[in-house]
């Protein structure tokens, strides 16, 4: 009937921890339309066009004369992601600008894969925006991460993106689920 | 619709009479009359029965359906005989159109159109006729009796009191549907035509109604529990609403509690979208609509004695569905810590000015957990709780003997 009127749907934020972040190589699109969405897939088997992460922002810096732009580092329990925020993400910009590190941060963004010539890979996240939050939230997010991460692992080889994730990634569960233990175990009681 | 599985139907009808036959041939058949020669799934899936029956010297099936069928149990594509009692008549929108209404029979109810085309009998309210070989196809998502030149439409001399059953707000679908609901609100009608317009609750939920102005319509009254027997339900995008236009509604003495259909979602705050924070609003009454920045109002226009008002429009994410919701302004008065007051003396105290009341706004919500329950409509959640998520040591623990309990 009116399907052709269903409303654009946002895509969710996925939850991933930082060690599972860096090994993402593989993005890709559903079609081959300019505006279709860019999907990094992650190896725990999952498509994702934007993430949402909480963390200890331990440093920032300005880079760039004309085109400004901020790099940032953003530390969870099991390793760090690299954020950067340019010209194209001004509100992301602006409020990573009055940051002063280390504060806990929650940042709504796009990852992003850069391969170098000599064939090492820059895994980051082009960050929407940048807010300051408080403990209490990087622990819930530390928990939200780990549960979005275990239903992934329980459904791994059930879903399409997974099975593509195995065969690109030959992701192994069990080393995913000891990644999630160990940033559990590092929140407090 | 698959034609093997039409094909099965088929077979399945023939072979419950003791006939058997080949369901390929019965599938080329379908197709050669589908494909060459375009006809609707629906007409060649009788035309081929009615063959198969009559090659089979078999009666009773096919076109000729005489077998009398529930009106309840009916489904989109079937010729069907039906005996029913004329409950509704409503006017005809259409010259081609010779009566519209609804039919029941004490298992259900359903809307029936008759073509002027058809040369069929009019029929009268109040009485019982057996309609045969009327096709039952889809209107706007609810199943409709269309009534044409090959149906036959007989008067019954049979007056049975009719009780409808009363169905759960919750779980009314498009069609005809009968419910004991309250008045709980009553909203501005915005057409001519309109008598009234409001929200009917019952114990499972909540639905949007509307009486249209024909004679003899009356209106409901607020905080009043109603009978309300073969009204249309109606679907539009995706949300159903009730048309009274066909029933017949008596007050009823006693009280509901009115139940909420909330929608509730837990999930990260991970966009602030434009228009929240401090607002203008037209103050023209009835109107109400957000002003921009030169106080232009879309429909009035220049209004300088606009009121001020909070509201937060943003997503809630839960890391696998992304939800807009919206706040109002008690709400981030709650959540923010700031009340309409202090934000119009932030506002015009600040050289950011009202930018300055979004920027606050942002930094309290944004990136933080939260559970919001409230009402879905058209994709966005009008939330009408909503609290901060606490840290769960349970949870914790839980989480870490799911990881943990199965590495090993």
């Amino acid at each position: 009937m009116n399907r052709r009127q269903a409303s654009f749907e946002r895509e969710p934020a996925r939850r991933v921890f930082a060690s599972e972040f860096r090994e993402i190589r593989v993005q890709f699109k559903e079609t081959e339309d300019e505006k279709s969405p860019t999907y990094a897939l992650l190896p725990s088997g999952v498509r994702c066009n934007r993430v949402f992460i909480v963390g200890t922002l331990t440093e920032k810096q300005r880079q760039g004369d004309q085109n400004v732009f901020y790099r940032g580092r953003v530390v969870d329990p099991t390793g760090t992601f690299f954020i950067m925020a340019g010209s194209y993400q001004p509100e992301a910009m602006q409020q990573l600008a009055r940051i002063e590190p280390p504060a806990f941060v929650a940042v709504v963004g796009k990852p992003n894969v850069y391969e170098t010539p000599d064939g090492a890979y820059l895994v980051s996240v082009r960050a929407e925006s940048v807010s300051v939050v408080d403990r209490e939230t990087r622990d819930l997010w530390v928990l939200d991460t780990a549960r979005d991460t275990l239903d992934r692992l329980d459904a791994f080889g059930t879903t399409g993106d997974s099975r593509s994730a195995q065969e690109h990634y030959g992701t192994r569960p069990d080393v995913y689920r000891k990644i999630v233990y160990d940033a559990l175990a590092q929140v407090q009681m | 619709m698959d034609l093997s599985e039409v094909a099965e139907r088929i077979s399945q009808k023939i072979e419950a009479r003791g006939a058997s036959v080949d369901r390929q041939k019965v599938e080329s058949r379908l197709r050669r009359l589908v494909e060459e020669f375009g006809v609707h799934i629906a007409e060649a899936e009788r035309t081929v029965t009615n063959d198969l029956a009559r090659e089979h010297s078999l009666s009773g099936i096919g076109g000729t359906s005489s077998e009398l069928r529930a009106i309840h149990d009916v489904v989109p594509g079937e010729w069907v005989t039906i005996e029913g009692k004329i409950v509704a008549l409503t006017p005809s929108l259409s010259p081609s159109i010779a009566q519209t209404g609804v039919i029941a029979d004490s298992t259900g109810a359903i809307r029936f159109v008759t073509w002027t085309r058809a040369g069929a009998p009019m029929m009268e309210y109040g009485h019982w006729y057996r309609i045969e070989s009327a096709v039952v196809d889809e209107y706007r998502g609810a199943p409709n009796l269309k009534i044409h030149s090959g149906t036959t439409i007989s008067q019954m001399e049979r007056d049975l009191p009719l009780v409808p059953s009363v169905t759960p707000i919750a779980e009314l679908r498009p069609g005809v549907g009968s419910v004991r609901a309250k008045m709980i609100q009553e909203w501005d009608v915005v057409h001519n035509r309109m008598l009234q317009t409001g929200l009917l609750g019952d114990e499972t939920g909540t639905i949007r109604f509307t009486i249209w102005k024909e004679d003899g319509k009356e209106k409901l009254e607020l905080d009043t529990v109603y009978n309300i027997y073969y009204a249309s339900v109606d679907e539009y995008q995706g949300r159903l609403s009730l048309n009274l236009s066909t029933a017949t509604y008596i007050a009823d003495e006693g009280d509901i509690e009115v139940g909420r259909n909330e929608t509730a979602a837990t999930g990260a705050i991970v966009h602030i979208a434009p228009g929240s924070g401090l607002i203008k609003r037209c103050p023209v009454e009835g109107c109400n609509r957000t002003l921009s920045r030169q106080n232009y109002c879309p429909v009035h226009e220049i209004q300088p004695n606009f009121r001020y008002d909070l509201r937060l429009k943003s997503v809630l994410d839960d890391g696998k569905r992304a939800r807009n919701i919206l706040l109002q302004r008690a709400l981030v008065e709650e959540l923010t810590g700031i009340s309409l007051g202090d934000a119009v003396e932030i506002a015009e105290s600040n050289p950011l000015g009202m930018d300055e009341v979004f920027y606050r706004i942002r930094g309290a919500v944004l990136g933080r957990y939260f559970t919001c329950s409230g009402n879905e409509i058209d994709g966005r959640l009008l939330v009408n709780t909503c609290t901060p998520v606490a840290f769960d040591p349970a949870e914790l623990a839980a989480l870490l003997n799911r990881a943990g309990g199965e590495a090993a």
